[in-house]
């Protein structure tokens, strides 16, 4: 261990101090990289002086003060009485480090407690994250494992949903009225999942309302999903061989503010009355106002959402809600298309492991090993 | 060709994106605020678009002369005004951009969101005529929180408020527990599809 | 003076948006389009200043970070669009926004959606409520078993998961009501006490 001097940055109060001793030091002053980090920096822990919580009870705080081998203390912060922990956040990775940390009572420090030379350094895996990592490629094994079977032509059931076995009957419905259909994709942007699997369910619908040449109008509320829907309904009407019956004016962005779009859109459901309304994607409180006002012109309604604050709104105003995962089968569900349907079986997978652990996990813990619930702690 | 490379774009940025949550080291680190960075940009390149697309709409409804056209003036008159009057004087207290947000937008929005006890109260009156066995539970659930949240259920059963925090702790926990599973795995199986580019019709047909 | 303007303004627009429940007039639909065009102009004044400016302008511009050249130019790509010849590159920024955004929420889900639910469930005592609990998970979420018919014990635990799903609805739905309410109430103060001075 390198002594090093330690230099009085501090004015110590000029009082009469010789008939009042220091307080006792902290012992055990540890330094270590903190870990899991991007690096600079290190954690400076110790045991409280025996003048901290008991003894003579006259510890205020403690002083932390930090050196190169060699080189000059300077203090670099504090910690309150019955604190036993400091974050220096401003180290230079590689560069070596010893730590001292002393008990002030107000008047005086105590001697220096100081620590082993210490380095940070940046980590290159999160180990308090093996949790997910493991989750996650377990989950990934499963579906990318029931996608190849069905790649190989296995038949893969799929129980009905009734919101979605009800989408034909509902486009049918708006073409016999001679009304359109509104898709409404929700109110967040393309980087939520919920959007991204609206635009595919829009594309769906695309599809046989380009088959029907029934209207449909799509008003976003983000440019960027404007865009997506766009391109999305342009590619279902040319699979479906009327490329020319595209309109872009009834794919329209109206604004990105939550009550404006949804004022805009009850104005739009009032004048244009739709005979079939959609509901996809993540919604926020404007959802029971959009399916109200949808629900007062007597349209057909159907909707998903993966949130579960709006799904009791949806389930009260709407004839048909696809609840949560629901919303995700909608895509293998309306194509049938096999590697979808077997991404599907691997989802049920991984709910089956997850009862599996969970059954387990309950066993183990009513049996005292409570580790587990430990593991599952994320850092 | 042209199909292959936002395929490989997507599975780049997929990629790197589930790597920096388990990679603290740099560059890894810095990615996600890099991305919050370059969505930002790129949200407001599409934002002139889709303003584009707004005005466009309304401006041909006002050049033809299509019923309704006088509210188009309305609307393109609000937004240029508004954006004009932030963008150039400022949108702190005391502009005039602060005076129309203040007295227009802020009682219009808080309207809009006040109409949903309206809403709300159509629904349930709705749901009252509770035909099957699945409304006639929503109902009960509903009715039961009610009271145990409203000084009248207090008054009426000391009880409530007890029954109407258990039914949100547990019968109510335990299917938005289930609920919330269910979407974790949806979302993991639809953003490994997206990645993989197993699902691709919004971005390259078929 | 201009208060008083202001406040007789917010209490028209305020009724023309509550004129709404009516059902579809003139004033309403007034209110509804200046409303879509402020909110957006709102908006653009607020993304330029907190957005443009600071994130792309200032690195770009003033402190030559061309790093940011990137970003700008797969947002630029988005006019493509309007060429034809060219119009397949406008799929670029999108196939960004959706992979990175993919990307991001895939392991944030597993830690919040999976792993902490896992924790939350995994009861230490056995009481009647925890029970309530577990069974209720199970039962839910086989009710979303998609690839297999739900036939005998399938049949009855998915029916149960049903059960709780609508409690678990009407629940939020009661917890929500006076939310709402109170939000009208506070309308309605604005309206009679700072417009029309009937209450204090």
């Amino acid at each position: 261990m390198a002594t090093a001097v330690v230099s009085s940055t501090l004015s110590v109060p000029n009082r009469d101090s010789v008939a009042s001793e220091p307080p006792v030091p902290p012992r055990e002053v540890v330094a270590r990289d903190k870990p899991n980090d991007s690096g600079g920096s290190i954690l400076v822990s110790w045991e409280r002086s025996a003048d901290d919580g008991g003894g003579r009870e006259s510890v205020t705080e403690y002083r932390i003060f930090r050196s190169t081998p060699g080189g000059t203390f300077e203090s670099i912060g504090s910690a309150r009485k019955g604190v036993e922990e400091f974050a220096d956040v401003q180290t230079i990775d590689g560069t070596e480090y010893l730590y001292v940390v002393r008990a002030f009572d107000g008047v005086s420090l105590s001697p220096p407690s100081t620590s082993e030379v210490v380095v940070s350094s940046a980590q290159w895996f999160h180990t308090g994250r093996t949790n997910i990592l493991v989750g996650g490629v377990v989950l990934s094994f499963f579906v990318l494992w029931f996608i190849r079977k069905a790649k190989r032509g296995e038949e893969l059931y799929i129980r009905p949903i009734a919101g979605l076995e009800a989408v034909d009957e509902a486009v049918g419905r708006a073409t016999e009225m001679g009304r359109p259909i509104m898709y409404i994709p929700g109110i967040m942007d393309m980087d939520n999942i919920q959007t991204i699997a609206s635009m595919v369910i829009l594309g769906r619908v695309a599809r046989k309302a380009a088959e029907y040449e029934t209207p449909l109008l799509v008003p976003t509320s983000r440019s960027i999903v404007m865009s997506a829907a766009q391109e999305t309904v342009k590619e279902a009407y040319l699979d479906a061989g009327r490329p020319d019956a595209y309109d872009s004016d009834k794919i329209m962005y109206l604004t990105d503010d939550q009550f404006g779009y949804a004022a805009g859109v009850d104005g739009l459901m009032l004048r244009e009355k739709p005979a079939t309304i959609f509901y996809m994607g993540c919604f926020y409180a404007e959802s029971l106002i959009l399916a109200e006002t949808g629900h007062s012109t007597g349209a057909i309604q159907i909707a998903g959402t993966a949130m579960p604050s709006q799904l009791p709104f949806f389930v009260t105003a709407c004839d048909y809600t696809l609840i949560g995962e629901e919303l995700f089968a909608a895509s293998a569900y309306l194509s049938k298309e096999p590697l979808l349907l077997g991404s599907l079986k691997g989802q049920d997978w991984g709910k089956a492991i997850f009862i599996a652990l969970l059954v387990g996990g309950i066993v183990l813990v009513s049996l005292g090993f409570t580790r587990i619930i430990e593991w599952l702690a994320t850092g | 060709m042209q199909r292959q490379i936002p395929l490989v774009i997507t599975f780049l940025a997929g990629t790197v994106m589930i790597m920096q949550y388990f990679i603290p080291h740099w560059p890894f680190s810095a990615l996600q605020q890099l991305f919050n960075r370059w969505y930002l940009v790129i949200a407001v390149f599409a934002m002139i678009l889709g303003i584009g697309n707004l005005v466009k709409v309304h401006w041909q409804r006002l050049y033809r002369r299509k019923s309704g056209w006088w509210y188009s003036v309305v609307l393109l008159l609000a937004l240029g005004v508004m954006g004009i009057a932030g963008i150039g004087g400022g949108i702190e207290r005391g502009t005039f951009f602060y005076y129309l947000y203040w007295n227009m937008y802020i009682p219009m929005s808080s309207t809009m969101f006040a109409l949903l006890a309206f809403f709300v109260a159509s629904a349930s009156y709705r749901a009252f005529r509770a035909r099957t066995t699945e409304a006639s539970l929503l109902l009960g659930a509903a009715i039961l929180v009610m009271l145990g949240r409203v000084p009248l259920g207090n008054y009426l059963w000391d009880k409530f408020p007890l029954v109407g925090e258990w039914i949100m702790d547990y019968p109510n926990m335990a299917g938005q527990r289930a609920i919330m599973i269910g979407i974790a795995l949806g979302v993991v199986s639809t953003s490994l599809r997206i990645i993989l580019g197993i699902e691709r019709t919004y971005l390259a047909g078929k | 003076m201009s208060e008083t303007v202001g406040i007789w303004i917010a209490a028209l627009l305020t009724l023309g948006i509550f004129s709404f429940l009516y059902k579809d007039n003139p004033l309403y639909k007034f209110c509804e389009h200046l409303f879509v065009g402020i909110s957006l102009g709102y908006y653009i004044a607020y993304y330029y200043h907190n957005g443009v400016i600071p994130k792309l302008y200032f690195p770009l511009v003033r402190q030559h970070n061309y790093f940011y050249i990137i970003p700008a130019f797969l947002g630029f790509l988005y006019f493509s669009r309007f060429v034809r010849k060219y119009a397949y590159l406008s799929r670029w920024p999108m196939a960004f926004v959706l992979g990175a955004g993919s990307g991001l929420s895939v392991p944030a889900i597993i830690q919040a959606r999976i792993i902490r639910q896992m924790q939350g469930t995994m009861i230490d005592t056995i009481t009647f409520s925890s029970i309530v609990m577990v069974v209720g998970v199970l039962a839910t979420l086989s009710y979303f078993f998609f690839s297999r018919e739900h036939k005998g014990f399938l049949k009855i635990a998915s029916g149960m998961g049903i059960v709780y799903i609508m409690v678990g609805f009407g629940a939020t739905f009661g917890y929500t009501v006076m939310a709402r309410v109170s939000l009208l109430i506070g309308r309605a103060q604005f309206l009679l006490k700072d417009w029309l001075g009937i209450i204090d």
